[in-house]
């Protein structure tokens, strides 16, 4: 028999309440780590970015060197089937003050004002992860609210070396700030795995605040601090209310399709757009629509391309709008049928 | 780290702004950014302005 998780009860009608029982609970995207577009294993990375799973950005100054990558390690009998893991290949045991090193999920405001923040009705949120990592101690956890400049920070601890823990925290509503009703970031989970001073140095803010730098991750262990350390999670869940409902697992597919609006690969070795012409006189236009619409107009990065011979150059993506762009390519030869052949990525990220 | 940032004018079926910008970065790496205030690699343009950087315009004659 199916349970009724109750959040509350309303006070307008004395009927119990359960929030986001229905499909698209959980406010994170991509939280069984199932999705991982631009690549399942990046490995050299000292830098900030967008570089393995989607929607996760790597947030990153000192610290040493990473490699990202998807993990088949998951919690037994939990029903996941991937894990992200970080392994550190240079470590960086004194890490300077400024320095700080977190991974970040950042969620537009227009899929939060169900929340109600900035009311006196601000909804509670609760999160909730398997995590598992050889290095033990307290790890930070923080909600930042970008469209305020305000913050919640809590602490866990991983107890076990090496065995998966599930953790659960909750965080009170915040009836200062509401989140801006648009297509921008409004709410970061920042999950820290190293601080410097300048980010550590207070106390740690277990209430909604505007943001001081150095009270977001007091006690934050150094992650960073052994190039035997690797750390592992799954199951990332924030959800309304004050209690861990179970995971919410959906299709493929459907995870597929929600990290599209912010991340599109045509990289797989079959997707090859062509092009036609032959006229060295002017440019030749090709408009392409995308998988499905993007948060705004995107970035385009071409990855690969070849003329076969047809002496024909991809010039530039133009008009790139949410919905698809131009391939502009440029014959170099009159009256020879031309073509060009190429891989590409569209990035709208927050 | 941007290295310098170009309008990119189309002469299909006329000579006209794409509204496109093709970003080289110090790495090497070629990004097509659209004038769409809320990408944020076009926010980065925008602060490489404000540094004192200058976009290249050519208008389309290249």
């Amino acid at each position: 028999m199916n349970e009724l998780k109750v959040d509350k009860v309303s006070p307008r009608t004395g009927n119990y309440v359960a929030l986001n029982t229905v499909g698209m609970k959980n406010i994170i995207i991509n939280g069984d780590m199932s999705i991982f577009q631009r690549s399942t294993s990046a490995s050299s990375l000292t830098g900030s970015g967008y570089h393995a799973p989607d929607r996760y950005r790597f947030s990153k100054s000192g610290f040493g060197t990473w490699t990202w990558s998807q993990s088949t390690d998951v919690p037994s009998g939990q029903g996941f089937a991937y894990s992200q893991k970080l392994d550190c290949t240079t470590a960086d045991a004194s890490p300077s003050a400024g320095s700080q090193f977190k991974i970040e999920s950042k969620i537009e405001g227009q899929n939060l004002q169900y929340l109600k923040k900035g009311t006196a009705s601000a909804e509670s949120l609760t999160l909730s992860f398997w995590v598992k990592s050889n290095k033990t101690g307290t790890y930070i956890a923080e909600l930042f609210d970008v469209d305020n400049s305000r913050q919640i920070s809590k602490s866990y601890t991983i107890d076990s070396a090496s065995t998966w823990e599930k953790k659960t925290i909750t965080y009170a509503g915040d009836t200062t700030g509401a989140f801006d009703n648009d297509n921008a970031s409004s709410l970061q989970l920042t999950l820290w795995l190293g601080a410097g001073s300048t980010y550590s140095s207070g106390t740690l803010s277990t209430t909604w605040t505007t943001a001081t730098s150095a009270d977001r991750a007091v006690g934050q262990v150094n992650l960073a601090d052994s190039t035997s350390n690797e750390w592992y999670i799954t199951g990332v869940q924030l959800e309304a209310g004050t209690t861990a409902s179970d995971f919410e697992f959906l299709p493929y597919d459907v995870n597929l399709q929600r990290c599209n609006r912010y991340y599109q690969s045509y990289t797989e070795s079959n997707t090859i757009i062509r092009g036609y012409g032959y006229n060295n006189s002017s440019g030749m236009s090709t408009p392409f629509t995308f998988k499905t619409p993007m948060r705004v107009s995107p970035t385009m990065t071409e990855v690969s391309g070849s003329d076969a011979g047809s002496n024909t150059d991809l010039t530039s993506f133009g008009n790139i709008k949410t919905y698809g762009c131009d391939f502009d390519t440029n014959p170099t030869t009159s009256n020879q049928f031309n073509y060009y052949q190429f891989t590409f990525t569209a990035s709208a990220e927050l | 780290m941007i290295n310098t940032v170009e309008k990119i004018y189309s002469n299909v079926p006329l000579v006209e702004f794409t509204n496109t910008y093709k970003v080289t970065y110090s790495d090497s790496t070629v990004k097509f950014v659209p004038l769409d205030e809320a990408n944020s690699d076009y926010q980065a343009i925008q602060e490489w302005i404000q540094e004192g950087n200058t976009v290249i315009d050519n208008g389309g004659n290249s």
